[in-house]
């Protein structure tokens, strides 16, 4: 049986975070509403992302995009994020398929095909949502539900969901894009 | 009404707040680089972690305050220690050398010779971070069904296999490993294993958060154990030894570790409000709300502490609060990035680190779903849910 690769590609999320940047603002950088912009390493020239992940890079910007920008951009986003979502569950299925406890396929645990099936109805939820009329504040709202949904997903990997390098940490920096460029702010918070 | 602390413990939990004040830019420091707890070792909080668990006799400056002597063999006086120097930082707590969770395992299991060695090698003047290896690759924490093989060979025995997520391993001096000696519950046993043994290798895994701890993931490739190696082997029957060792540690520590997550709790909802003071309506509210569910776990892990002092070992309630303080821990995060505005994970470093390192408490001592199974035990025998009257 091949083993499965658990290890995450943090490059290739930040060319596809820098793809969300084109389909917004194309040739640019879209600036969050608070003067932030978080993009691959080699689209800004800035400081690593907290946790010291240095394929993700984040600096300052005078003005922030137009709101229209700013709404095309949470719209991309939330796409990315549920897109990797979805990848993220068919690694721990595939994953949980290949353990055992005391006999048994992780997989044909009650428990376990629960919380399987909680992260896809989360998925399908958003799915619904985006096909919405899009909205800041809906996209906060999906944004929301998904993380809530990779917080479920990262708990199928075990301890490895904690490691550096493995899906936890794709979880983690969507909630930090999520944080910078989808949170409304105080007066919707 | 929640008990009141006793003079003794409030002595104790003054003390160790009071150690605790300026571990927060330690920790961050540690979240950069790991290996810096070396510059730290003059620290109170770090010399009250080297001394938890051990015997006062064998250290030459036991915990003494105002007249009170702490050894942490009660799981409420650790566990408030434990709390109250999370609440500075978990991470920089975790990073201290001494017994931690080998000690507990030492303490139920060793005999009187081994129990000494141990107390003397980690209570000298140096320091000595040791480990509890019982997690392994491919079983998760499942301490029935671990695979790592201790197998005879002339008068001791060779151990051979893999342990992952294991405190501190690849820079401690020693620690325990639980390993299988015969196939079935009763063929486990848990041995003294040095890092500089022929075999052991041992190497950091980053993680996500929580760097002062570092994880690491442990080979044994044949390494020579002695008999005088296996806790108990002489003293105890395999029924008593390994497993049940595992056990006890865990159900001992268990509250302990609740109270890390729930003293970075207690500075993260302290952190909202010093930043947020003006919060008002519902954004108030939630603040209030996260509040009492934290005050309710703490005080729920305090009559768990207890009752684990008392000899009542109540599996399914030691796993209930554990789960319900991860919970808490993630909820609190996300609650605090919500009420500290957009951003926040950027401009805040303090809220940044912490949102890391809470997430670790779900993989520690045991994942949420196999603490479920505990509390799913729990209903089925009438114990876990209190009668209400």
């Amino acid at each position: 049986m091949t083993a499965v690769v658990e290890s995450v590609d943090t490059a290739a999320f930040a060319a596809d975070l820098d793809a969300c940047h084109d389909k917004a603002a194309p040739g640019a950088v879209v600036v969050s509403a608070r003067g932030w912009v978080i993009a691959s390493a080699s689209r800004v020239d800035g400081a690593p992302a907290p946790g010291g992940w240095a394929e993700l890079s984040f600096a300052r910007r005078e003005n922030p995009s137009p709101a229209a920008v700013r709404l095309a951009f949470a719209t991309e986003l939330v796409l990315l994020q549920r897109r990797t979502l979805a990848e993220l569950l068919e690694l721990a299925v595939t994953r949980l398929e290949q353990r055992t406890s005391e006999g048994a396929n992780l997989l044909n645990r009650q428990l376990v095909r629960g919380s399987v099936a909680d992260v896809a109805l989360r998925l399908s939820e958003a799915d619904d949502l985006r096909r919405l009329d899009p909205r800041a504040r809906r996209a906060w709202l999906i944004h929301r539900d998904l993380v809530a949904c990779g917080r479920t997903m990262v708990k199928l990997f075990g301890a490895s969901g904690f490691v550096d390098d493995r899906p936890g940490r794709l979880v983690h920096l969507m909630e930090l894009v999520g944080n910078t460029y989808l949170h409304p702010g105080e007066a919707d918070a | 009404m929640p008990e009141q602390d006793s003079p003794r413990l409030a002595a104790l939990r003054a003390y160790v707040r009071e150690a605790a004040v300026g571990l927060r830019a330690v920790g961050m420091e540690l979240d950069r680089d790991p290996s810096a707890m070396r510059r730290w070792l003059h620290l109170p909080a770090v010399r009250i972690m080297c001394g938890c668990s051990i015997p006062p006799e064998y250290l030459a400056e036991p915990l003494r305050v105002d007249g009170f002597t702490y050894d942490m063999s009660s799981c409420l006086e650790h566990t408030v220690t434990i709390e109250e120097l999370s609440y500075g930082d978990a991470s920089v707590m975790l990073a201290c050398p001494g017994p931690i969770m080998s000690g507990v395992a030492v303490a139920a299991l060793g005999d009187d010779k081994q129990r000494d060695a141990y107390y003397r090698r980690v209570a000298g003047p140096r320091p000595v971070w040791t480990f509890f290896a019982l997690t392994e690759p491919g079983k998760g924490s499942a301490a029935t069904e671990l695979e790592t093989r201790l197998e005879p060979d002339g008068d001791g025995f060779r151990l051979t296999g893999a342990k992952r997520y294991v405190g501190n391993a690849a820079l401690a001096e020693f620690g325990v490993v639980f390993c299988r000696r015969a196939p079935g519950p009763l063929g486990i046993e848990a041995v003294l294993v040095d890092a500089s043994a022929r075999g052991f290798h041992a190497e950091f895994l980053p993680t996500i958060g929580m760097r002062g701890l570092r994880i690491s993931a442990i080979t044994l490739d044949n390494v020579r154990v002695e008999r005088s190696q296996v806790l108990g082997f002489d003293t105890l029957k395999p029924s008593r030894r390994g497993l049940v060792g595992a056990i006890q540690t865990l159900q001992r520590f268990r509250p302990v570790l609740t109270g890390t997550a729930v003293g970075l709790c207690r500075a993260l909802l302290d952190h909202v409000q010093t930043r947020r003071p003006g919060l008002s309506g519902v954004d108030a509210r939630r603040l209030a709300e996260a509040a009492d569910r934290l005050e309710a776990v703490r005080q729920n892990n305090y009559a768990v502490a207890r009752a684990v002092d008392a000899g009542k070992i109540r599996t399914d309630r030691i796993a209930g609060a554990k789960t319900r303080a991860a919970e808490l821990a993630e909820h609190c995060t996300l609650l605090a990035a919500e009420l500290l505005g957009p951003a926040s994970l950027l401009e805040d470093p303090l809220l940044d680190k912490l949102y890391r390192d809470a997430r670790a408490f779900e993989f520690m001592e045991g994942t949420g779903h196999i603490q479920r199974l505990a509390v799913f035990q729990g209903v089925l025998k009438g114990t876990f849910l209190e009668p209400v009257a």
